[in-house]
């Protein structure tokens, strides 16, 4: 007989069956659970823990994007943070005028726009050389932002306090309706996200980035299907670049400047390429890893602190770098294989088969 | 015109530090086709250790640009051997990714020195003052930068054509299998030409050094600044990246001389080579010399 709660054997028989995503009653509980417990945790945390589970919750939005055009695409792409910058900005120039659930996905259109701007030249040209466009962008993006009167030559521009029906958001819950706002968008985009290779232009993303020349063989459009993929990416980082804004309650150019997209592609590379639990696995990893370092700098100030020196600056870049070079190197896959391998470990437990 | 003719002076000035810098960007390309976005970090490693060198020991310039020259090719050794050699096979973008890691390592290493922030200038060594001809004024750190970029230039010119380890750098950048097969060992090739790169990259920044003072964030941002350099010359051509370095150090200079009067802020110089980025990669993907890809299925 068969046990709907554990994998005991292969019973698929349908195509349809194959390509379901929960196997197991017991995937679609633990997914409730977690859900269940993302809801209730800002009950148990603190406002400053609220602040950085915010801010780990929006990078997972932009990481995402960074996934479908790095990921999926394979289009290396060092200006995620560009995108979620058009965003950001356009959540400061429209927020005055409209209410924020409008604003979110006005910015995330308008930063496709970009995107799909700046993916035209794959249409052309690919692997490094598009890398080298799109750190272009994020530099030409950062310089004209400096060089605009309209947008505070980079300076902060300040967002409007939200009124959400009759509800004002202040001081002491602005880290939690922002938190809740964050995780709506989140699972709304994640499910797209998930769902996005069991459409026919999620497949044609992987079938170009694993060969763009068979692909065009096959009838695929290559050209077109790597724009799409920069304008759907840079759709997810104008969305968590307008949440950013309304979360920092003010935008700034250094929030979006190339450390940043340097950032992201660390955060999908650590999590795991193309993975969704890499998406958030790998913000929550580098976030949390940075606050430590901002610790355990004080700690060794009180062994090697030499004139001149800020130690805080230094082992902060110093651990994000030895943390990429160490994943690239020893877990290529990121933290998703691991996840993947605790799963299966326990896929059958208690039983050994 | 004397305006114009400053400029371009100037220009050519910058970008013979330029060229120096994407001399071993393009080498690296060529031998393993990595591009290395830890070069600025290269530059600043080598200007620093000069300077470090020089006023701590008390040693003259000379000497300690000859010992930045070796510790940066040393690094630019071991960074091959230790982190770059275990992605042999792996996709372009953890090799990318790597580089930037290593990027942020560098960076927060320097950082735990003294000389993370701030300005240092090298002991002066050259004669003050300069020469000055038809209103155009050079000074002679600026004419030493200048020649010192020439000989570097010649030297790796009869470095790749005469002697065994340039011939064979350039038989592996031609063909890897072909020259494995006659002997060639492509591991070493590798390992010598972040080596090269290194050294290369130390020279740069011993100019950068000569010229104006050194600060961190600015010899980072000539890490940047190759990456025009390059794409206009063509990512895997030597003669490229020097005509490319030059042509870019000329155009910075122009467009910070002519149009920053109608931007506000200013700061075109900063920005423009990556608008000739874009346009070159638009038009013409592979540069002025670089080897156009044809792809067959």
């Amino acid at each position: 007989m068969r046990n709907p709660w554990a994998r005991t054997g292969n019973y698929k028989t349908s195509y349809a069956q194959d390509t379901t995503i929960f196997a197991t009653y017991s995937e679609q509980a633990s997914l409730v659970v977690f859900l269940i417990g993302m809801l209730v945790l800002p009950r148990f945390l603190i406002r400053g823990d609220m602040q950085i589970l915010d801010l780990i919750l929006i990078y997972a939005l932009a990481v995402l994007g960074l996934n479908i055009i790095t990921g999926y695409a394979g289009l290396i792409n060092i200006g995620h943070a560009a995108f979620m910058g058009v965003g950001a900005y356009t959540a400061a120039l429209v927020a005055p005028h409209l209410p924020f659930w409008a604003v979110l996905p006005v910015s995330g259109l308008v930063a496709a726009v970009a995107g799909a701007v700046v993916g035209i030249p794959a249409l052309r040209i690919k692997h490094l050389y598009l890398a080298i466009a799109t750190l272009a962008f994020q530099l030409i993006f950062e310089w004209a932002v400096g060089h605009s009167p309209a947008l505070e030559q980079g300076g902060a521009m300040a967002m409007p306090r939200t009124v959400f029906l009759g509800y004002e958001v202040g001081f002491k819950n602005h880290h939690y309706f922002w938190y809740y706002v964050t995780f709506a968008v989140l699972v709304l985009l994640a499910f797209a996200f998930r769902n996005l290779l069991r459409t026919r232009f999620g497949r044609s993303l992987v079938a170009v980035r694993d060969n763009d020349r068979a692909a065009d063989a096959m009838g695929m459009d290559p050209g077109r299907t790597k724009v799409f993929a920069f304008a759907l990416g840079a759709f997810y980082a104008g969305v968590a670049g307008a949440l950013y804004a309304y979360w920092s309650r003010a935008v700034v150019i250094e929030d979006y400047s190339l450390m940043i997209s340097i950032k992201f592609l660390a955060m999908a590379i650590v999590g795991g390429l193309g993975t969704l639990v890499g998406g958030f696995f790998g913000p929550a990893f580098l976030e949390l890893l940075d606050i430590n370092m901002e610790t355990f700098s004080y700690w060794i100030k009180e062994i090697y602190n030499p004139p001149g020196v800020d130690v805080g600056s230094a082992i902060r870049p110093l651990a994000f770098g030895l943390a990429i070079v160490l994943f690239l190197i020893f877990e290529p896959r990121g933290l998703a294989n691991w996840w993947r391998l605790l799963r299966s470990y326990f896929r059958n437990w208690p039983f050994k088969y | 015109m004397s305006y114009f003719l400053q400029l371009l002076v100037s220009g050519i000035v910058v970008g013979s530090i330029y060229a120096l810098a994407a001399l071993g960007f393009v080498l690296i390309y060529k031998a393993s086709r990595v591009i290395n976005f830890a070069h600025g970090h290269f530059i600043a490693i080598g200007a620093f250790t000069a300077y470090a060198v020089a006023t701590s020991l008390g040693l003259s310039v000379w000497v300690a640009a000859l010992l930045a020259l070796g510790f940066t090719a040393i690094v630019g050794y071991f960074t091959e051997r230790v982190f770059l050699k275990p992605l042999v096979g792996q996709p372009i973008i953890s090799v990318i990714m790597v580089t930037i890691g290593l990027a942020s390592v560098f960076g927060g290493l320097i950082h735990l020195t003294p000389y993370g922030s701030g300005n240092f200038s090298l002991p002066h060594f050259l004669p003050e003052g300069g020469v000055s001809f038809a209103g155009i004024s050079v000074s002679y750190p600026q004419l030493l930068a200048v020649a010192f970029t020439g000989v570097f230039l010649a030297a790796f010119g009869w470095f790749f054509q005469r002697s065994t380890i340039g011939i064979a750098m350039r038989a592996v950048a031609d063909d890897q299998m072909a020259s494995m097969s006659l002997g060639v060992s492509v591991e070493k090739v590798f390992a010598l030409a972040w080596a090269a790169a290194g050294l290369t990259a130390a020279a740069a920044g011993l100019i950068v050094g000569a010229i104006s003072g050194l600060n961190l964030e600015g010899l980072v941002g000539i890490g940047l600044k190759v990456f025009p350099v390059v794409i206009l010359g063509g990512l895997d051509s030597i003669p490229g990246a020097v005509v490319g370095g030059i042509i870019i150090g000329v155009l910075e200079n122009l467009a910070s001389g002519y149009l920053d009067a109608y931007i506000p802020g200013g700061g075109t110089g900063d920005v423009f080579p990556f608008f000739v980025l874009l346009l070159v990669l638009w038009f013409k993907p592979h540069g002025l010399f670089g080897t156009e890809e044809i792809e067959r299925v």
